[in-house]
């Protein structure tokens, strides 16, 4: 049962991470350097 | 109905500073002039209503830069409810030049004085009403940085917002040139609003070739030009800068006073030491390694060990209570509800090794960030450029170039884009290639790593990867600067030095831990997937020939060891052939902090797994320091994590120039390694092969390639068959 519950559980935040990354990837956002591209004013590339 | 503000104003001149006061935003603030390239929005503190734009900082409404074209389009596109000109108070003379212009937009411009507490500290007088009388607008002072008078700005911004008044244009040009101006003027649209025709008529007059994008029609005016450019013999662009320059002379001679004899500022005798001809090299040096050393060793070291073997260890004691290590709370955890053992595994093996290793660096990454933040906020690093464009001109750089190894410093994605504000195509290119060479903050855990467990933590070792990255730059530069891509001379680089301040904590602190956090998401989203597909790669494999799970001692038997088994030999010249420092330089593409995942993954499940001993020991065993070194400078100078690649991709826009970038990346990282492995082991330890020869053929294809010198080329090649297209 614990394995279960901690598989299920381990499943969710996967999901969970991969669902965030699809999410910033399609709203403009940086997720793969990491930064924040409304904070970060190196990057000129919304214009 | 929201009313529109834009925050308008000359580079560092506090515009960012005034933004995050007026909206309660956090947007980044450095004191160097072009942190903002882009405009950012955000709303007014207890009024919702009023939306607060922040613009690019530029020095006129000519699109000479990007940043100009990106405030001017806004500016004449979207036409605020009012302009917030911002104006720097020690500097106002080269300020008014772009008030001048603003003033022509038609749009209602409310002056803000900033640095008011600096102007009266020098005993400088400003006369607000007098300024107000002969711009034509109203002028209010501020200190945006001690919030001083800002909320009084705003109101009053909102008030000649709502009002819709635009400032009266009390500037008058000289009689010939007012009367060619108005001539344009009528030569003008009725798709031009009225209150706007001046600013294009004096545009269209300058030859500003950008304006007619802005215009549905285009007139006709080079007879007005031609007439006016005879009259005053000079060209048009010419005679509008004199005649603003003489009105703005006129202007400071009555409204500004200096307190007295023209001084050396405090600003000033701190830069006779730190840009001197001879001091400032030396003096850069000695700050970097002070900041490394002390970041990555003593602060930053006792910081880590607390991290990595406190809370991503056995535990830690507050204040006599003993505190349990993560990997303890959760073995714990899932013993306490019957976990299966494979899945423990993956938990503890894959995901809180790997993780943990990586978030077990964060405090020695913060203590850089704030040594970083604080560096470019109380304005050395703006003198850095200053001093770098010295020696990056020699080898065909401009300074413009240390800004995006600057912002690299941070993360090379923005590095690698900040290089678009760079108009010669050339240095662009050349800025794009090397600008990873900086070691980024991905980079900080793997220098932590090998000097942590390889080198006992020496002061020197994280120091000496910031001057390798240094060298690669200087080294490429002159090599490349040689070749015919890149030959040339570097472009013009022209900077203004801000004055020195003490930055306040607040934006210090702000900035370290928007980087940091930065980090820490990064960790829990791509760092922790790929330790998942590690583990299972690791786990999983062939043994006694059939396909199954494997014991920690079988690692050698592992999916990973036969796909790290595949690379491993190419490694082997530079010192770490083993597997696995194979697999962690590979997996290092996904993103730089995974190395230092991988080896946590690695080497840290012998630990759970037999002798209990320490992830550090267990590399130090697997390898020499000079293999560790050569480790180290391979994974610093190689190709980039994919997301760096990317941008390098974009920003090349040329699938060869892409190929050619990493290609000469990856060469020289693995060249620039091989010799620092092989006479590393020749001095050290007297070894001597054929990978010592190669060494030192190499090293003397490097002086040849330095030293030799450039041919300008003396023929002229001229393609016949496109020349003749060309002669119609």
């Amino acid at each position: 049962m614990g394995t279960i519950i901690t598989a299920v559980v381990l499943a969710c935040v996967v999901g969970l991470v991969i669902r965030k990354m699809i999410q910033d990837k399609k709203s403009g956002k940086s997720l793969q350097c990491g930064c924040d591209c409304a904070q970060c004013g190196g990057c000129g590339s919304k214009k | 109905m929201s009313v529109k503000i834009a925050l308008a104003g000359n580079p560092n001149c506090g515009k960012t500073t005034l933004f995050n006061a007026l909206t309660g935003s956090n947007q980044f603030v450095g004191n160097w002039p072009g942190v903002t390239v882009e405009k950012k929005e955000g709303r007014l503190k207890g009024n919702k209503d009023v939306v607060i734009m922040d613009l690019p900082g530029i020095y006129s409404l000519s699109p000479y830069t990007l940043e100009e074209v990106v405030a001017r389009n806004y500016l004449i596109n979207e036409r605020p409810d009012a302009i917030i000109n911002i104006v720097d108070g020690t500097n106002i003379e080269r300020n008014l030049y772009l008030s001048t212009q603003l003033i022509e937009l038609g749009i209602p411009v409310l002056m803000a004085v900033n640095m008011m507490d600096i102007v009266e500290k020098s005993g400088d007088k400003i006369n607000i009403s007098k300024l107000s009388e002969r711009l034509g607008c109203e002028v209010t002072t501020i200190s945006a940085l001690k919030g001083t008078g800002i909320m009084k700005a705003a109101e009053r911004a909102v008030a000649l917002a709502n009002a819709k008044k635009a400032a009266p244009k009390v500037h008058k040009f000289a009689v010939k040139v007012e009367n060619v101006l108005t001539a344009v003027e009528d030569k003008l649209g009725s798709d031009i609003p009225e209150e706007q025709k001046r600013f294009f008529a004096v545009k269209l007059l300058e030859k500003d070739d950008k304006i007619g994008e802005q215009m549905k029609k285009v007139p006709d005016v080079s007879a007005e030009i031609e007439m006016l450019e005879k009259e005053m013999d000079d060209d048009t662009e010419s005679i509008i800068t004199n005649e603003r320059y003489v009105y703005i002379s006129s202007i400071i001679g009555e409204c500004y006073t200096k307190a007295g004899k023209e001084t050396l500022t405090v600003s000033d005798k701190i830069d006779k030491i730190v840009t001197n001809r001879w001091l400032a090299l030396p003096i850069f040096a000695v700050v970097m390694i002070i900041v490394y050393a002390v970041s990555v060793t003593t602060v930053g070291t006792w910081a880590t060990d607390w991290a990595n073997d406190g809370v991503f260890g056995d535990g830690w004691s507050l204040f006599g209570l003993e505190i349990p290590g993560i990997p303890v709370l959760v073995e714990g955890a899932l013993e306490a509800i019957g976990c299966a053992d494979w899945l423990m595994g993956l938990i503890l093996d894959g995901i809180v090794a790997g993780v943990g290793a990586v978030l077990g660096f964060v405090p020695q990454m913060l203590v850089l960030f704030i040594f970083l933040a604080f560096l470019e906020a109380c304005g050395y690093m703006a003198r850095v450029a200053f001093i770098m464009d010295r020696i990056f001109r020699k080898f065909g750089l401009s300074g413009k170039s240390f800004i995006p190894m600057l912002i690299g410093s941070g993360c090379g994605v923005p590095g690698v884009m900040a290089s678009r504000t760079i108009e010669n195509d050339r240095d662009r290119k050349m800025t794009i290639m090397t600008t990873t060479f900086v070691p980024c903050g991905a980079k900080l855990p793997i220098i932590a790593l090998i000097a942590g467990a390889l080198f006992g933590g020496a002061w020197w070792v994280a120091p000496s990867a910031y001057f390798v990255g240094i060298a690669a730059i200087i080294c490429s530069g002159i090599i490349l600067k040689k070749t015919k891509m890149f030959a040339g001379d570097p472009a013009p680089f022209v900077m203004e030095l801000p004055a020195y301040h003490m930055p306040t904590a607040g934006n210090v602190l702000r900035s370290m831990w928007e980087r940091g956090w930065s980090f820490m998401k990064k960790a829990g989203t791509i760092i922790l997937l790929s330790t998942i597909v590690l583990w299972f790669l690791m786990s999983f494999g062939w043994m006694d020939g059939s396909f199954g799970m494997l014991e920690a001692e079988e690692l050698d038997y592992s999916i990973l060891a036969a796909l790290g088994g595949v690379f491993a030999p190419l490694f082997a010249p530079l010192g770490w052939g083993d597997w696995k420092m194979a697999v962690a330089a590979i997996t290092g593409l996904i993103a730089k902090e995974n190395v230092v995942g991988t080896i946590g993954i690695l080497f840290g499940v012998a630990e759970v797994a037999e002798d209990g001993a320490e992830i550090w020991e267990q590399l130090a065993a697997s390898m020499s320091a000079v293999a560790a070194y050569s480790f180290l400078v391979f994974n610093l100078l190689c190709a980039p994590c994919f997301a760096a690649m990317g941008a390098i991709k974009r920003e090349m826009n040329n699938i060869k120039w892409f190929w050619f970038a990493i290609g000469y990346q990856t060469v020289l990282a693995y060249a620039v390694s091989l010799c620092v492995y092989q006479i590393g082991m020749l001095c050290s330890a007297g070894a001597f092969g054929i990978g010592t020869v190669v060494a030192f053929l190499l090293v003397i294809g490097f002086i040849y390639l330095l030293f030799r010198p450039y041919k300008e080329s003396t023929t002229l090649k001229v393609d016949m068959k496109k020349a003749a297209m060309g002669i119609k």
